[in-house]
């Protein structure tokens, strides 16, 4: 399957096309770079934003709750508790994984291989590239959280009786979920195979 | 033209390409990242799926996919409903957020794709057609209706114990809504879309 490494050729980040051409790709018209420029700096800037405001997410409250004129706040950590007092594990779970868990391996991955890019360490690209499509794939699913907000917001709506609203953790949240996001496309997995190139050993 | 090797993406290897059956993937052999697949169906069964999702849409999205009955008071939503809800409490970044990936993207997504396929069968406007195919990507990764869906049904867990719930056929046309487009995304393929663009250029 392996060809010879041709140093001409580079991939369009556009259409993926592979060209010899070089300034502009020659189907689509974007412009050719050898590797996405500044990656890492922008991957750096937007992680390092998400990794604060996970603290505000995770220690305020998300969503309030007012039942017959008493209000109850719940953070995302003490709305996971209640689902397993309330005999709803697999639901749980679910909320877990998308709201504490991929937002946290998210941060702690991406954090792992910008360090390995930068500081050279001898940690499996294999595995930390399998990492990486992983946290693109699931990253996403954080928005779960969101969503279910606004269906209960939308039907509990009976004033001082019965009502459901979010509370300011959601918009940090939103605004961890859109970073690391961000983080993720911005980080151009290539440096970290180029390190193969570097030692001496070659 | 057909390229004969490509670039990982992931890892900047040269591969030689092989033509491929169809649904077969191939796998970078050094990084073992997928660079490539065949899809199942040509372009006239992308178009019927995506014109099946697109009718199925509106309906999904205007009838109330969740209705509840809280002590003697009927309550119902849609998705629009839900993002509104929230966007009048102040969090309009939420509010955004909701609107743009579970309602305007899904939309966008399925017209881009039926307008691409049209301007490809017509051979009209090229530079709309790059417009759009170089636009696809973020489109697609903006589309969230699985995540939506599994959120309806975390929602209806979570109400059960305080109210009845009933559901109608909002929730139904959302689940085919579902399976339709995870078909078209499935189906749809970037390089091929791609190298159809190219022999029109060329011709």
């Amino acid at each position: 399957m392996n060809v010879r490494p041709s140093p001409k050729l580079r991939l369009c980040s556009g259409c993926e096309l592979t060209t010899g051409a070089k300034s502009h790709c020659p189907r689509c018209g974007t412009a050719l770079f050898d590797r996405r420029p500044n990656s890492l700096q922008y991957s750096w800037a937007l992680l390092i934003t998400a990794a604060i405001l996970l603290f505000p997410a995770n220690t305020l409250p998300i969503t309030q709750f007012t039942n017959q004129g008493l209000t109850t706040y719940d953070t995302i950590y003490s709305g996971i508790v209640s689902l397993v007092d309330n005999e709803m594990p697999a639901i749980a779970v679910i909320v877990f994984t998308a709201s504490v868990a991929v937002p946290i391996a998210k941060v702690i991955g991406l954090t792992l291989i910008l360090l390995t890019i930068q500081r050279q360490w001898p940690l499996s690209k294999t595995r930390l590239t399998r990492y990486f499509h992983i946290i693109e794939f699931i990253g996403r699913w954080s928005m779960l959280d969101l969503f279910v907000i606004s269906i209960v917001a939308s039907l509990i709506n009976m004033g001082q009786l019965l009502h459901a609203k979010p509370a300011p953790a959601a918009t940090y949240f939103a605004l961890v979920i859109l970073l690391t996001q961000l983080a993720a496309k911005c980080l151009d997995p290539r440096l970290l195979w180029d390190l193969e190139k570097k030692p001496h050993h070659d | 033209m057909l390229q004969k090797a490509i670039l990982c993406p992931t890892c900047d290897t040269l591969i030689s390409k092989a033509t491929l059956r169809h649904g077969i993937k191939a796998y970078c052999p050094r990084c073992a990242s997928q660079v490539y697949h065949q899809p199942y169906c040509d372009l006239a069964g992308l178009a019927a799926m995506t014109l099946a999702a697109l009718m199925i849409y509106f309906p999904a999205n205007l009838l109330p996919i969740l209705e509840i009955n809280l002590v003697g008071n009927l309550r119902s939503t849609t998705v629009l409903h839900g993002a509104l809800t929230v966007f009048e409490q102040g969090y309009w970044l939420v509010a955004i957020a909701v609107i743009l990936t579970g309602l305007v993207a899904p939309l966008l997504l399925m017209l881009s794709i039926l307008c691409q396929l049209w301007l490809l069968k017509t051979r009209r406007y090229p530079h709309l057609l790059r417009w759009l195919l170089l636009r696809h990507k973020t489109l697609n990764e903006l589309c969230m209706i699985e995540i939506y869906l599994i959120s309806l049904f975390v929602s209806i867990f979570k109400l059960i114990d305080i109210a009845d719930l009933t559901y109608g056929w909002g929730i139904l046309c959302y689940i085919l809504l579902f399976i339709m487009i995870f078909y078209v995304q499935y189906e749809y393929n970037s390089q091929r879309m791609w190298d159809y663009y190219e022999r029109q250029a060329e011709s």
